[in-house]
C-alpha cells in the first residue's frame, strides 16, 4: 500500500546566475512499512528533499502526497497539525528540549496535540528504547546515543505514518549508530511505519529496504541492496 | 585579519540582529541617563533664571554691620561683587507717599540693580546727581511722568521732598500686588535724606561669591571673624539651593532625594545594559565554546567579549547623547515659548556638559561592568559545549518542567522565563526599575503642585481690598467694573470676623464669609470634601472648611449670634481648603450673599476679585484702579500670576518630560527584552515547530514567558516603588506641608497599564517573526 508519493518535486534557490536547482523533478513513492535510505554527497539535496517531504520547506513546484493527502494543498496551521500527527522527525543534533526530562520529551508531541499519554504506551516505548531507568533524567544527563534514542522515541510516540530521519547517526559512534538503526528497523517492523533516512554511512544502508541516491538534485532509485 | 580580535567586527556582522538589539538597549539606557540628567540640568538652569528674576542673583546679605566690617568683607578674594543697600518703608507702613500712594525708598550702589534682573533700569540711567532718583514703571504709567520731570515725595512728618527722575526700572510683583511705588536713590542721596529712618536690619551689604567657592564655609568664616549673629546673615536660599550650596535642612533633604532619584536612574540604566548583554552573550555560548575548541584562552575570550561590548558603544552612546541634546533643545524652546519674559535668557541650543560626561562615562563603564559577568561566563564555556548538540545552554538545568498544572506551551513559557534565574532577575528587575522610577518621580508631581501652586480657576488678576477688612467696598462696584471692556469676571466676598457661635453646646468663634455663584461653583468643583453647596446657595445653611481642630461637620447645626440676632442653621458641606487664610482656633462658615446681608445688615464687600480677558489693556486696568474708592486698596496680581504660571509650567514641562522618558524607555526596554529573549530561543522554536508545535502554541509560550517577566516586574516594582513613593512623599511634602501620603492609585494604574501595553507590543513583533519563521533555516542555523 502506497504511503508516500512524490511527484515532479523541484526546489530552486536564488535566481539568475545564482540559481541553484536543489531538487529536479524528483518522483518516487514509498510503501507503508518500507525503510528507505537516502544517500548522496554533501550539498546534493538530500536534506532539502527530506524537508520538502516533511512540509518544513515549500517546494518550487511538484507535489507530495502523504497517506493520500496533498501536503502543500493544506494551509500552514493545518499542515502543522498534519505534521504533528503523521510525520515523525529525527535530527542529527537531537533537538531535545533541555528543560524536559526523558519521559516529558517523549510525550511532548502528544501534549502539543492536547492528548493524554497512555501510561502503557509510554512504558512500552521506554522499554523499547532501553531508557526505563532514565525516564526522569534531563537530556544533559544522557549520552549522545541515549539522547538520540529519546529523539527516536519522540518521533514514534504519535505512531506517525512516516519517520523522516536526517542523519540520525551523524553525531554518534559506530556502536550507538548501529543501535539506533536497529531501533528504527525494529520500530518500522513493530508499528508498520515507513522510514526515510538520510545517511552518509554506507554500512548503515544494509538495514534499508530501498536506497535512493541524490546527486545534483536528481534522485535515482537504487532499489534494495544486499548486505 | 592580523589579530584574533579582528574577528569581533566580523561576528558582529553575522549577529546583526542580536547586536542591534543590544545596541538599542545601550542606546536607551544612555538616553535615559543623558536625557534625565540633561533635562534636570536645563530645569536647574531655568529655575536659576526664574529664581534670579524673582529673588535676585545675590548669594548672601549682611545686616547690622559697620562700614569698616563691610569693606573687609568686600575685599575678600572670594567675593565677586557686592553692593550696599538700604530700604525704608518696605512694609508700606511708615507713611512715605507720592500723591497718596505708599512708596518704598531704596538707597543703593549702582551695581545693586544687577543683582535683581527684574529691577534693571529699562529707561534712562542710574542717578548721578544728589537730587536724582530712579522710579518704578508704575510711577511713569500712573502719574504720566517722564525722565527729567520732578517727583514730589511726602514724608511721614508732612515734609515734601522733590527729586528729578533720571530713569525707570521694572516693577516687582510685590509692588504691583500692593499697588505701591518704588524709588531708587544713589546711596549718598539716600543716606542724606533717609538714613535716620532706616532700621538697622534694613541696611544691608549684598554679596555675590565667585563661582565654585564653598559659600557656606566662607559665610561661617565671616560670621566668626566679626562675631555676627545668625540673624545678621541672610541667604538667597532658593538660588543657593539650586547651586547645591545651601545648608538649609529642607534643601539638604531635597538633595538627598535628588541623589536617590539619580541613583535609581543610573541603576535602571546599568540593569538594562546588563540584562541585554547577558542575553546576547549567553545565546552565543556555543560560539565561545567553539573558540575555546580552536585554542582561545579564557582571557582571550574575556577580551573578545569586552571589545565586542565596546564596539556596540561606538554608535549607541553618541547617538543617545545627541538625541538627549535634541530633546533638551525642544523642551527649552517650549519653555521660551510658554514664558518668554522669564526664560528668554535660557540658551536656545544649550548643552548640558555634566549630563553628557556622566552618561558617556556611565555608558562605557556600565557596558564594561555589564560585560564582565557574561565575559567570565563565556570564558568558562567548556570546549565540549560547542560539540554537545543540545540546543539550550542558557543555564544549567537541574529540574524538569512541571507539566501537570498547565498546557505544555504555558508550562514551557513559564519555565523558560523562570528557568534562568539570573536572566529572570535581570529582566524582571529592569521592568521593576521602570515602575520604581515612575512611582518615585510621580511624588515630584505632588511636590510641584505644592511648591508651585498652579493658577487656580478662581485666581484673580486684580483685587480691590478693604484696607481695614471691613465691608467698605461698595456693593454696586462689581456692576460698574463689569461695564469696563476687558473684564471677564467680577466676584466679591464679604467677611464678618470673630462672630460667636455654638454647636452641640460648644462655643465657637467663627469668621462668616459670603460666596456668590462663581465661588460656589469653584468650591463644588475643586474643594468639596463632603456634602453639597446647593442648599447653601439658597441661603439655607453654611459650608465649613476642613482643619484638624474644626469640630463642625456636615449635618451639624450651628447657632450664629450676630448684631441682628441669632440664627440656627445646618452645615451642608465641608471644603478641603479656601482661598484665604484660616486662623488657629477660628472656624470658617461660608454662606450665600443674601444670608450674609440678612445676618449683618450690610451689603458691602471686603474684597472684590476681578479676572481679565487675555487682551485687557493697561488703560482698562487703570480705569478699574480709578474706581477703587476711599478706604480700599487696589492690588494688581498679573505679574505675580505670570511668575507663578512660568514657574509651574517650567517645572511641569521637565517633570512630565522625565515621566514620559521613563515610560517610553520602559516600553522600549520591555519590547527589546522580549525580542532578545525570542531571538535567543529562536532555534528551539524552529525545532518545536518541526516537531509539530503550531504558531499559536509557540506564541502562547512566548506570551507566557513575557507575562512572567511582566507580573514579577510589576510585583517587585510596586513592592519597592510604593514604599519609596511613600518615603519621597514624606520627605518632600509631608515634612513641609503636612499633607499625608495616600496610595498613588493613578500613577500605579498608569505605569501598570504602560507595562501591560508594552508587553502586548513586545509580543506583537515576535508573533510576526514566529509566523514567518522558516523551520528549515532556523534548525540549520547551527
Amino acid at each position: 500500500m502506497e504511503l508516500l508519493r512524490v511527484e515532479n518535486l523541484c526546489k530552486n534557490y536564488g535566481s539568475g546566475d545564482a540559481l541553484v536547482k536543489a531538487l529536479q523533478n524528483v518522483s518516487f513513492s514509498l510503501e507503508k512499512g518500507e525503510f528507505a535510505a537516502v544517500v548522496g554527497e554533501s550539498g546534493s539535496g538530500k536534506s532539502t528533499l527530506l524537508n520538502c517531504i516533511g512540509g518544513l520547506d515549500n517546494p518550487t513546484s511538484g507535489k507530495v502526497y502523504l497517506d493520500g493527502e496533498d501536503l502543500f494543498a493544506l494551509g500552514e496551521p493545518k499542515r502543522t497539525i498534519f505534521r504533528r500527527r503523521h510525520i515523525g522527525f529525527i535530527f542529527q543534533s537531537f533537538h531535545l528540549i533541555s528543560e524536559l526530562n526523558v519521559e516529558q520529551n517523549l510525550i511532548f508531541p502528544l501534549l502539543l496535540d492536547h492528548r493524554k499519554p497512555e501510561p502503557s504506551q509510554v512504558e512500552e516505548l521506554l522499554e523499547l528504547l532501553g531508557l526505563k531507568d532514565r525516564r526522569r533524567h534531563l537530556p544533559s544527563q544522557l549520552s549522545g546515543g541515549q539522547q538520540q534514542r529519546v529523539a527516536i522515541g519522540r518521533a514514534l510516540i504519535m505512531r506517525p505514518a512516516i519517520i523522516l530521519a536526517d542523519e540520525p547517526t551523524g553525531n554518534l559512534d559506530s556502536k550507538n549508530s548501529q543501535d539506533v538503526i536497529d531501533l528504527l528497523t525494529c520500530a518500522s517492523r513493530q508499528y508498520q511505519q515507513t522510514i526515510l533516512m538520510i545517511t552518509h554511512n554506507i554500512h548503515l544502508t544494509s538495514s534499508a529496504d530501498r536506497i535512493l541516491r541524490v546527486s545534483d538534485g536528481v534522485v535515482t532509485d537504487l532499489g534494495g541492496m544486499q548486505p | 585579519m592580523k589579530n584574533y580580535l579582528d574577528l569581533v567586527p566580523l561576528t558582529a556582522k553575522v549577529n546583526r540582529r542580536s547586536s542591534r538589539m543590544t545596541r538599542i538597549c545601550i542606546f536607551l539606557a544612555v538616553l535615559l541617563i543623558a536625557g534625565i540628567f540633561g533635562m534636570a540640568d536645563m530645569q536647574l538652569q531655568s529655575q536659576k533664571i526664574r529664581s534670579a528674576y524673582h529673588d535676585g542673583t545675590w548669594h548672601a546679605a549682611f545686616n547690622g554691620i559697620t562700614q569698616e566690617q563691610a569693606s573687609i568683607i568686600r575685599s575678600r578674594p572670594e567675593i565677586k561683587a557686592s553692593a550696599w543697600y538700604d530700604v525704608t518703608n518696605y512694609q508700606l507702613d511708615e507713611g512715605y507717599t507720592i500723591q497718596g500712594t505708599q512708596t518704598v525708598l531704596c538707597g543703593m550702589e549702582e551695581n545693586f540693580l544687577s543683582f535683581f534682573p527684574a529691577n534693571e533700569i529699562v529707561e534712562g540711567s542710574f542717578p548721578v546727581k544728589a537730587d536724582q532718583v530712579v522710579a518704578t514703571k508704575g510711577i511713569r504709567d500712573r502719574l504720566h511722568v517722564q525722565i527729567g520731570d520732578p517727583l514730589h515725595l511726602t514724608t511721614p512728618d508732612g515734609q515734601a521732598l522733590t527729586f528729578t527722575i533720571s530713569g525707570f526700572t521694572g516693577d516687582s510683583s510685590m509692588l504691583t500686588q500692593k499697588d505701591a511705588f518704588g524709588l531708587f536713590f544713589g546711596i549718598d542721596t539716600y543716606q542724606m535724606y533717609f538714613s535716620s529712618g532706616t532700621e538697622k536690619l534694613d541696611s544691608q551689604l549684598f554679596v555675590q561669591f565667585v563661582p565654585y567657592c564653598n559659600i557656606q564655609k566662607n559665610l561661617s568664616k565671616i560670621q566668626s571673624q566679626f562675631h555676627l549673629d545668625k540673624n545678621q546673615i541672610s541667604q538667597n536660599t532658593a538660588l543657593l539651593g539650586m547651586m547645591f550650596q545651601s545648608l538649609d535642612s529642607y534643601m539638604i533633604q531635597l538633595y538627598l532625594m535628588v541623589l536617590l532619584l539619580a541613583g535609581l536612574v543610573i541603576l535602571a540604566g546599568v540593569l538594562m545594559i546588563t540584562s541585554s548583554l547577558n542575553t546576547s552573550i549567553t545565546q552565543r555560548t556555543e560560539f565561545f565554546g567553539m573558540l575555546r575548541c580552536l585554542g582561545a584562552t579564557p582571557k582571550q575570550i574575556r577580551k573578545f567579549v569586552r571589545k565586542e561590548a565596546l564596539g556596540w558603544c561606538r554608535l549607541a552612546i553618541p547617538s543617545a547623547i545627541l538625541l538627549s541634546i535634541l530633546i533638551c533643545w525642544v523642551l527649552c524652546a517650549v519653555l521660551r515659548f510658554i514664558s518668554p519674559g522669564i526664560f528668554s535668557s535660557l540658551p536656545v541650543f544649550g548643552v548640558s556638559w555634566p549630563a553628557i560626561f556622566l552618561s558617556l562615562a556611565l555608558g562605557v563603564l556600565t557596558v564594561l561592568i555589564a560585560a564582565h559577568s557574561p565575559a567570565q561566563h563565556a570564558a568558562k564555556v567548556s570546549p565540549l559545549t560547542a560539540l554537545s548538540g543540545n540546543f539550550s545552554h542558557h543555564s544549567k538545568i537541574n529540574k524538569a518542567v512541571p507539566i501537570r498544572f498547565w498546557p505544555i506551551d504555558v508550562s514551557l513559557g513559564i519555565h523558560r522565563a523562570k528557568g534562568n534565574k539570573k536572566n529572570f532577575f535581570l529582566i524582571s528587575a529592569s521592568f521593576a526599575f521602570s515602575i520604581i522610577l515612575f512611582l518615585s518621580f510621580t511624588t515630584v508631581v505632588d511636590f510641584m503642585n505644592h511648591a508651585f501652586q498652579p493658577l487656580k480657576p478662581y485666581a484673580p488678576d486684580l483685587s480691590i481690598i478693604s484696607q481695614d477688612n471691613t465691608l467698605s467696598v461698595d456693593a454696586d462696584l462689581p456692576e460698574e467694573i463689569r461695564k469696563i471692556p476687558g473684564v471677564k469676571r467680577v466676584f466679591g466676598r464679604s467677611f464678618a470676623y470673630d462672630l460667636s457661635a455654638s454647636s452641640h453646646g460648644q462655643s465657637l468663634s467663627v469668621d462668616l464669609i459670603s460666596y456668590e455663584e462663581y465661588q460656589f461653583q469653584w468650591a463644588k468643583e475643586d474643594m468639596m470634601l463632603e456634602g453639597s453647596t446647593e442648599e447653601v446657595k439658597k441661603g439655607n445653611g453654611f459650608l465649613t472648611v476642613y482643619s484638624s481642630l474644626n469640630p463642625l461637620k456636615p449635618g451639624d447645626t450651628v447657632t450664629l449670634h450676630t448684631d441682628s440676632g441669632s440664627i440656627e442653621l445646618p452645615v451642608f458641606g465641608m471644603l478641603s481648603t479656601c482661598p484665604f487664610d484660616q486662623k488657629m482656633g477660628k472656624e470658617v462658615l461660608i454662606c450665600s450673599e443674601n444670608l450674609f446681608h440678612q445676618l449683618t445688615k450690610n451689603t458691602g464687600y471686603t474684597i472684590l476679585d476681578i479676572q481679565l480677558d487675555k487682551n485687557a489693556t493697561d488703560q482698562e486696568v487703570s480705569a478699574i484702579r480709578e474706581l477703587t474708592g476711599e478706604g480700599n486698596r487696589f492690588s494688581d496680581k498679573r505679574m505675580s500670576n505670570q511668575e507663578t504660571i512660568g514657574a509651574y509650567y517650567s517645572f511641569a514641562l521637565f517633570l512630565y518630560g522625565f515621566l514620559a522618558a521613563i515610560a517610553l524607555i520602559a516600553v522600549f526596554n520591555i519590547i527589546n527584552c522580549i525580542s532578545m529573549s525570542v531571538s535567543a530561543h529562536i532555534r528551539q522554536y524552529g525545532a518545536m515547530r518541526a516537531i509539530g508545535m503550531s504558531g499559536r502554541q509557540l506564541l502562547r509560550m512566548v506570551s507566557c514567558e513575557a507575562a512572567c517577566y511582566g507580573i514579577s516586574g510589576i510585583f517587585f516594582g510596586c513592592l519597592i516603588g510604593l514604599p519609596l513613593n511613600r518615603l519621597f512623599y514624606h520627605e518632600m511634602i509631608t515634612s513641609h506641608w503636612g499633607t499625608p501620603w495616600s496610595f498613588p492609585f493613578l500613577p500605579v494604574t498608569v505605569i501598570v497599564l504602560i507595562v501591560i501595553l508594552a508587553i502586548f507590543l513586545a509580543i506583537w513583533a515576535p508573533a510576526r517573526r514566529i509566523r514567518s519563521l522558516s523551520v528549515v533555516d532556523t534548525i540549520n542555523d547551527h
